[in-house]
């Protein structure tokens, strides 16, 4: 990275000078991210990961025309270009501009924030992480015999932020990150099942507690084993449904986080991600049962999307969704608010130098309830719960949703019997949530990285919620 | 830009090579992407990205490290190279190291860089309007886009005396139009040449899919035959190349482990992956470790003829690289499906009871190993019956089983055109597909 002066000196000089063009705003954000990780496939450790990028990414409004430009090659010579570059790209487009952008007024700001971090991330060596493996590989091995392939990695990283923009906000921000994944083959007598995990969160070494990494897993290697012996197949019918908390999350994640990401209700992923089956005219339509109350929030501590101030400067918060089975608040960036006519909630994210500020979760989830997982399933007469998924997709407006079940049992009476096979559950979004019928108390969160943007930007989330009770859901098999 | 390469390379071999490592691979990449996005007809944001990157491999004692930054002025290379070799210290020996390959190669070159789309600048803006208003024309309502131009240029220098350098531009057209019933239609061009790349074309397209799918119809849960576009088989065909990779065979990622020499698609299908073709611009003439890219072909008359190696799992398999390394995982440049001999127009009439998708997305699988997979038409799809489109259908879902498809195939188009979008990373030049007896899903309501 440049030296510390320089830091600061680009992006003031690249905003003042564009603002002084008649921008009606400028914003500057050096964006530097480190990243060490290291790989072991069936046990063989692959070669060790070192990354960083470093880059100043620019945007500025001209009479309604949004120019976004990124730049690694940080000196005066080349601020001048990218100024030069993006003056003439905003006075060139702004013909074609035929919906003028306009961006919500927000607070000035000055702070510095970071992630509670007590056993520093980056502290850690090769050696530290290639053992943090290694005993996750010692728990598959003890399976070999269900479990003969397997890939692990674990990934920790460093990001910083400086943001400063025309309104004389300046906002520093760092958050290191853990990542651990791991892909399972299990296979026995012709019999083949597969299953992803990931954990992920901010702050410091100690998260691996927060997240029980080790319990999880364990119990993630003996589902394998149980559903290669016991598994038996899924006879389709119409069943309660009680999810667990990963898939809540990828429920609520799918067909709630992502249509109310206010720039789709507008069209502008239109080509890429899609729209949503969400109208701009739909606050306070009904879309669930009194049941489902859904929020996002960036500011949970050792959260995997952990932020307090959003790509746009504006404090992060949590956005209250859906309120008893009604649409409440929709995800904001300032574009988006204005058009709105409201303010921004703080939902801007960049993923990279690279990458523009778009409209993003952070951690969705569905609150808790008043029930115990025996609670929700008493009362059950013929039922699946599906506490785990594998294969998973919903269309461009985030209506018509599948989820493959990976760990599943089928219920009876109101107790859990044997383990199920591809339990498929292919629903639209209203249907599902109208269906919801009872939550559990407790709340636990999956990470995830979600795609959106072109260019591409993968964004660390959280997606959980409870235990939760659905009545009478069509179930298939594959 | 190409002072930029040289400086950065040199500085990053340099400073290796004082470290005495056995061996280093040092890429340096540096790319200029113009891109414009519209939504409702109306431009969104200008993105210019303007940035160097560099890749650098090492191996010392058996230990092995790989890294990347975009710190490129000196003293951040520097510091960069040193901590990457301090990390060494740290770290295993690997069993499996391979020294990297010495120079006594022979690069094939491809020469359809085109300056034109160096220069374009401001042009892309009229690019848009061509191919919004291309679609408006059709009778769209609202269009939505993204345009960009590429350029990038790449150099290697590695301790086994290779020294190459390389460069790609292209230009891409993502288009997406709606009627006033939000029926909708997608349209693409992708092209290493401005002069061959139509934007309007795109437009046309799209607009055209949003009026023919205005008409909606009745359809139910089941088996049909499968008539899928370029668009659509390159999702299915991008898997085939990343399959091959021995990483994906080794990680149980792949639906072809065991299969080598076997077959797994009908005899008339041929996939070959190439790291130079005229027209793909999603390879180079080396891979990561300075190997000339070649032809590869992954399927050959319907048998599987080769995985896609690094010189690390070329050694497990016995076999010699491909030349796609990827360091960690071996992986696909462009893909390339053979043509066959019959027209979208003559699929349809051969079908008595099918479905016509133009375009999908969000391809997941249950199971790698054995194929199992869903992905979800979106934009125009329609129902054949009896040899002719019936009308528009929603709410599909390909939900099937990849080996299986392969073996179903019946016709294969002679349409064939580049495709690269949001779903597909891979370049892939393929014709339209007719897939027998596929299962077709739909949501509860």
């Amino acid at each position: 990275m440049s030296g510390k002066n320089l830091d600061l000196e680009i992006p003031f000089y690249i905003v003042r000078e564009i603002e002084e063009t008649g921008a009606e705003y400028v914003e500057a954000r050096l964006h530097t991210r480190e990243e060490i990780g290291c790989i072991l496939k069936n046990g063989q450790l692959e070669p060790a990961i070192v990354t960083s990028s470093y880059g100043l990414g620019v945007r500025a409004l001209f009479d309604g025309t949004l120019v976004f430009s990124a730049t690694n090659i940080i000196d005066r010579e080349n601020a001048k270009k990218v100024i030069e570059e993006t003056l003439k790209k905003g006075k060139n487009a702004s013909n074609l501009t035929r919906n003028k952008i306009k961006f919500s007024r927000e607070k000035r700001i000055k702070k510095k924030w970071a992630a509670v971090e007590h056993q520093k991330l980056m502290d850690k060596s090769f050696e530290e992480l290639i053992k943090m493996l290694r005993e996750l590989d010692n728990i598959v091995l003890e399976e070999k015999d269900y479990i003969p392939m397997r890939f692990l990695e674990l990934e920790i990283s460093a990001e910083k932020k400086l943001f400063t923009n025309s309104q004389g906000t300046f906002i520093e921000g760092y958050v290191p990150r853990l990542y651990i994944g791991g892909f399972l083959t299990g296979l026995k007598e012709g019999k083949s099942v597969q299953k992803t995990i990931e954990f992920g969160g901010s702050g410091g070494w100690e998260i691996i507690t927060e997240l029980e990494v080790f319990e999880k897993f364990r119990k993630q290697v003996q589902v394998i084993k149980e559903i290669l012996e016991k598994g038996q197949k899924t006879v389709p019918g119409i069943y309660d449904i009680i999810t667990g908390p990963e898939v809540t999350g990828i429920m609520v994640h799918e067909s709630i986080g992502h249509p109310f990401e206010a720039d789709r209700i507008l069209g502008r992923e239109g080509a890429q991600a899609g729209e949503s089956y969400l109208k701009p005219t739909d606050m306070g339509r009904r879309i669930g049962s009194e049941e489902a109350n859904i929020s996002d929030d960036p500011t949970i501590p050792n959260s995997y999307g952990f932020y307090l101030y959003d790509d746009e400067g504006v404090p992060a918060r949590r956005r209250k969704l859906v309120v008893n089975g009604v649409v409440n608040e929709l995800l904001h960036n300032r574009a988006t608010a204005r058009e709105f006519k409201t303010k921004s909630n703080g939902a801007a994210r960049a993923n990279k130098f690279d990458r523009e500020p778009i409209v993003r979760m952070a951690n969705t989830y569905v609150e808790p309830g008043d029930y115990t997982f025996e609670e929700l399933i008493k009362d059950v007469k013929k039922g699946i719960f599906v506490n785990s998924f594998m294969e998973w997709n919903i269309d461009d407006i985030r209506w018509n949703q599948r989820y493959v079940g990976h760990e599943t049992y089928l219920i009876e009476n109101g107790e859990i019997k044997h383990p199920l096979i591809n339990p498929v559950i292919e629903v639209t979004t209203e249907r599902l949530w109208s269906s919801l019928d009872a939550r559990g108390k407790e709340i636990q969160f999956w990470a995830a990285t979600c795609g959106k943007g072109d260019p591409m930007q993968g964004a660390p989330v959280w997606a959980g919620g409870p235990y939760l009770r659905f009545r009478n859901l069509e179930v298939k098999t594959r | 830009m190409k002072e930029i390469l040289d400086e950065i390379v040199n500085n990053v071999f340099k400073k290796a090579l004082e470290l005495k490592v056995d061996d280093a691979s040092v890429i340096a990449v540096y790319g200029i992407e113009n891109m414009a996005r519209f939504s409702n007809n109306s431009i969104t944001v200008i993105d210019t990205l303007n940035e160097a990157a560099v890749f650098l491999y090492m191996i010392k004692d058996g230990k092995k490290v790989v890294g990347s930054t975009y710190s490129v002025g000196k003293d951040e290379l520097d510091k960069f190279v040193g901590r990457l070799f301090s990390s060494m210290q740290f770290i295993e020996k690997s069993s499996d190291t391979v020294p990297l390959p010495k120079n006594s190669f022979k690069y094939l070159g491809k020469n359809d860089y085109d300056d034109k789309i160096e220069k374009l600048g401001e042009g892309i803006v009229d690019c848009c309007e061509r191919a919004i208003n291309a679609a408006l024309a059709e009778g769209a309502k609202r269009v939505s886009g993204t345009i960009s131009a590429n350029v990038e240029m790449c150099k290697i220098r590695t301790t086994g005396g290779i020294e190459e350098e390389d460069r790609v531009s292209y230009m891409s057209a993502n288009i997406r139009a709606f009627s006033e019933t939000n029926s909708s239609g997608h349209g693409l061009s992708c092209s290493t040449y401005l002069s061959k790349f139509y934007p309007e074309e795109a437009g046309k397209t799209a607009g055209m899919f949003s009026r023919e799918s205005k008409k909606v119809g009745h359809w139910s849960e089941g088996e049909y035959d499968l008539i899928i576009s370029p668009t659509v088989a390159a999702d299915i065909f991008q898997m085939i190349g990343i399959s091959a990779s021995a990483f994906r065979i080794d990680t149980g990622t792949s639906f072809f482990k065991d299969c080598l020499g076997k077959k797994v698609a009908v005899e008339s299908l041929t996939v070959e992956d190439y790291g130079t073709i005229e027209g793909g611009f999603g390879g180079r003439k080396f891979d990561d470790e300075g190997i000339p890219t070649q032809k590869n072909t992954i399927i050959e008359n319907g048998f599987l003829k080769t995985y896609l190696h690094n010189t690390t799992t070329a050694k497990k398999y016995g076999t010699n690289s491909t030349g796609n390394a990827g360091i960690i995982a071996p992986h696909p440049w462009n893909i390339v499906v053979s043509a066959g001999d019959m027209s979208v127009e003559e699929m349809i009439r051969e079908c008595r009871r099918a479905i016509y998708v133009t375009n999908n997305w969000y391809t997941r699988y249950q199971n790698y190993m054995m194929g199992e997979y869903s992905t979800i038409p979106r934009d125009a799809t329609f129902l054949i019956e009896n040899g002719s489109i019936k009308y528009a259908i929603n709410g599909t879902r390909i939900s099937d089983n990849i080996p299986r498809q392969l073996l179903n195939i019946k016709a294969i188009g002679k349409d064939r055109k580049w495709i690269k979008w949001w779903e597909v990373e891979i370049p892939v030049y393929t014709p339209t597909i007719l897939v027998e007896k596929t299962r077709i899903t739909k949501a509860q309501l």
